[in-house]
């Protein structure tokens, strides 16, 4: 009799839920599938990300370009000094509620996207405020005592990284102390654009840099995004306008997955490998990309709308790496029609 | 006089808890901070998946050491946007209702994810999802109808040996009373088994599932250990025979592992785990008949009456009926692991009764051959009928 009392009672202990003291009125959010869920309780959705808390703003991220502090050479060389500092202390709420260690250039994952002009002499004044070594290692044309590998700088140190911005293209720079896995996954990297000397056709320009969380450390991203912040671009939709040229500067640093692709809805694409060619790759609206690969895109919408940008990859999609254009109809297109 | 010594056992009573309460209040408070150190890490169990319709619910416990807040859920690895009921931010020891809407596929297997705050995830399997039963006429008679096949009917047939046992000689009689002994021991090893499995693949580590287990069958046996001996005593001094006392000894204790037993079945088709075939039935209604012999094994020298064996048979059957109803609708592991050790406690306590009761009947002495070969039978008897189950 006893025993069936305390096994009664230790039941009931354990098979009722704790009841806490939040229970307000219901809140509605929707469904993949577009279905509206009512619940008493909290909502769990990184689709919902507000970012108001974020440090980091992937909106203003797309079209920020650092071209350093320009000044001029004795032999008319344009020379671009940029301050890079690096950190392996901070916490960045990167999906809501998810709070991971990032180790940053300048505060940020990705780092600044840093661009000069073919021929330009680039100079980096590079500082390590962080814990551990850390280096730039740039991808491009440069002396090997400037590729930063074998000069660790040391918690506290400096290092002037200096070379001549070449070849045209869309470059990277990352990190290199060992293990080179683990600096690239913490979040130390960045893309680096060298223009050619006569330049671009204007565009509008978009940087997405296409790159995984892997939180709990098991060797497997538990988060994939552009630009870091998983549904980002789902909730706000980057806005261009139709029969504009968009050139997209995608780089693939994703870690522990060997590839990585990218999807445009509603259009193709012509593509640049690395960007170092004139001649587009290819007319497209997939692309694949393994570690370290980028490419520049050049595309136009015909039509105004919502259309999708993602991982074809579908796992990579539903963690995260998926976002849209909302393409509004140009003036150019109105003054056309009356 | 009395009243100081009264006084002075009650202060050497309760000083080394006053003592006791004044270092734990002394660790966290001033020194809390003195002995943080080492990394405290996160844990939470999801304790309960059910299949509705368009959604599927987890109750997600937090078994850690610090408060955690859920904030990502995934179905087999894809995030999926979802409902927390009260809320996300879960104390110590606290439970909280997942709702992921979901239009899941019955049959098929699934991988529910829950990440807290720190970025980890965690994750449980279900093999074969299947819609979460609700409470009908329909369900409650079939279910029953299980209960009662794998309960009741097998144990009445066993009983039904009664009268062959009853013709037997006292050496073969004693064989048979020690071939029950083999059963039952099977039976309580058997239950503690399964309470270790179910402890170990559904019980969070923080309830020391096998500690518990421990626990529980030890105090089981003691309890019934002193009941059982009190009724033996009275049954000298009443019309209750000693044999019907051990007989109904028996029939309590199976019927207490009947009763786990039968919250296990209950739950795997609720859960959805097994397919519950007819090859299932058959095989617990075979090792279950054996039950019946074991109840009717000590009655078999007093007077046959059909009355009573079918109340003891009920009272051993009847609780898998029950079982399977809570075990369907409303499955918790940790009562299906406390019922289970009870179980296996009680039938501790009737397997040393017999031993008593033909230690009586022999003069004193187990280690005949009959004994030995009766116990190794009924061992291998039941290994081999466990087998179907």
């Amino acid at each position: 009799m006893i025993l069936l009392i305390v096994a009664s009672i230790s039941t009931l202990y354990f098979v009722i839920p704790a009841v806490s003291d939040a229970a307000e009125e219901p809140k509605t959010f929707l469904t993949h599938t577009g279905l509206a869920i009512q619940t008493t309780g909290d909502i769990i959705d990184p689709i919902g990300y507000t970012g108001e808390i974020l440090e980091f703003d992937p909106e203003s991220y797309l079209r920020d370009f650092d071209y350093g502090a320009v000044s001029e050479l004795e032999d008319g060389t344009i020379l671009r000094e940029f301050t890079i500092t690096a950190r392996d202390d901070q916490v960045m709420e990167v999906s809501p509620g998810v709070f991971y260690n990032v180790w940053t250039f300048n505060g940020t994952v990705p780092g600044p996207t840093i661009r000069a002009t073919e021929g330009d002499l680039v100079r980096v004044h590079f500082s390590n405020e962080g814990s551990k070594s850390h280096t730039m290692h740039f991808h491009g044309i440069h002396k090997a005592e400037m590729d930063g590998v074998f000069e660790n700088v040391g918690p506290g140190g400096k290092f002037i990284y200096e070379f001549y911005a070449e070849p045209v293209g869309l470059h990277l720079y990352h990190c290199h102390v060992h293990p080179v896995e683990e600096h690239i996954a913490h979040g130390l990297y960045g893309a680096y654009i060298v223009d050619p000397k006569e330049g671009r056709v204007q565009a509008d320009e978009l940087v997405f840099i296409l790159n995984g969380l892997d939180t709990d450390f098991d060797g497997e991203n538990n988060f994939y995004g552009a630009n870091t912040v998983p549904f980002y671009y789902q909730h706000h939709p980057v806005e261009i306008s139709t029969n504009e040229l968009i050139r997209a500067y995608v780089v693939n640093i994703l870690e522990f997955d060997p590839v990585n692709n990218f999807h445009l809805h509603g259009t193709l694409f012509h593509h640049y490998p690395a960007g170092t060619d004139t001649v587009p790759a290819g007319f497209n609206d997939m692309l694949t990309m393994s570690q370290g690969e980028r490419e520049i895109l050049e595309f136009e919408y015909k039509y105004p709308g919502l259309y999708m940008f993602h991982a074809h990859n579908t796992e990579f999609s539903e963690k995260g790496w998926v976002g849209s254009f909302l393409v509004k109809d140009s003036e150019k297109n109105y003054s056309d029609e009356t | 006089m009395t009243e100081f010594s009264n006084y002075k056992i009650a202060v050497s009573a309760i000083g080394p808890l006053i003592l006791l309460a004044i270092v734990i209040a002394f660790l966290m408070g001033p020194a809390t901070n003195f002995l943080e150190f080492g990394i405290v890490l996160p844990d939470i169990h999801i304790e309960q998946i059910d299949f509705v319709d368009g959604e599927i619910q987890v109750i997600v416990r937090n078994t850690g050491p610090i408060d955690v807040n859920i904030t990502v859920a995934d179905v087999n690895d894809r995030i999926q946007p979802a409902a927390i009921e009260p809320d996300n931010h879960l104390t110590k020891f606290e439970t909280a209702l997942v709702r992921i809407p979901y239009d899941w596929n019955e049959g098929q297997p699934y991988s529910i994810g829950l990440t807290t705050d720190d970025g980890t995830r965690f994750e449980k399997f279900v093999d074969a999802a299947s819609l979460r039963l609700e409470v009908n006429t329909e369900l409650i008679g079939f279910l029953g109808l299980i209960g009662f096949l794998i309960g009741i009917v097998p144990i009445m047939i066993g009983l039904l040996w009664f009268s062959f046992i009853q013709k037997l000689g006292s050496s073969k009689y004693r064989f048979f009373l020690a071939f029950t002994v083999g059963l039952l021991l099977f039976l309580a090893f058997d239950a503690i088994e399964e309470a270790s499995e179910i402890s170990q693949s559904h019980l969070s580590d923080i309830f020391n599932g096998q500690l518990l287990i421990m626990t529980v069958t030890i105090l089981s046996f003691l309890i019934l250990f002193s009941i059982g001996n009190s009724l033996i005593k009275k049954s000298q001094f009443s019309k209750i025979s000693k044999p019907l006392a051990i007989s109904l000894m028996i029939a309590v204790g199976i019927g207490f592992h009947n009763f786990g037993e039968g919250l296990a079945v209950g739950a795997a088709i609720a859960l959805g785990q097994v397919a519950l075939s007819t090859f299932l039935i058959i095989g617990f209604a075979i090792h279950n008949t054996t039950e019946g012999f074991a109840i009717a094994a000590p009655m078999a020298r007093t007077k046959a009456m059909v009355l009573r064996l079918i109340c003891l048979g009920l009272i051993a059957g009847s609780p898998a009926i029950f079982g399977t109803w809570i075990g369907g609708f409303s499955y918790s592991p940790f009562t299906t692991v406390i019922f289970l050790s009870i179980g296996a406690g009680a039938i501790f306590q009737v397997v040393v009764s017999i031993i008593q009761y033909i230690r009586e009947e022999s003069e004193n002495t187990i280690s005949s051959a009959s004994i030995i070969s009766g116990i190794g039978l009924g061992l291998v008897v039941m290994y081999l009928t466990s087998i179907f189950v």
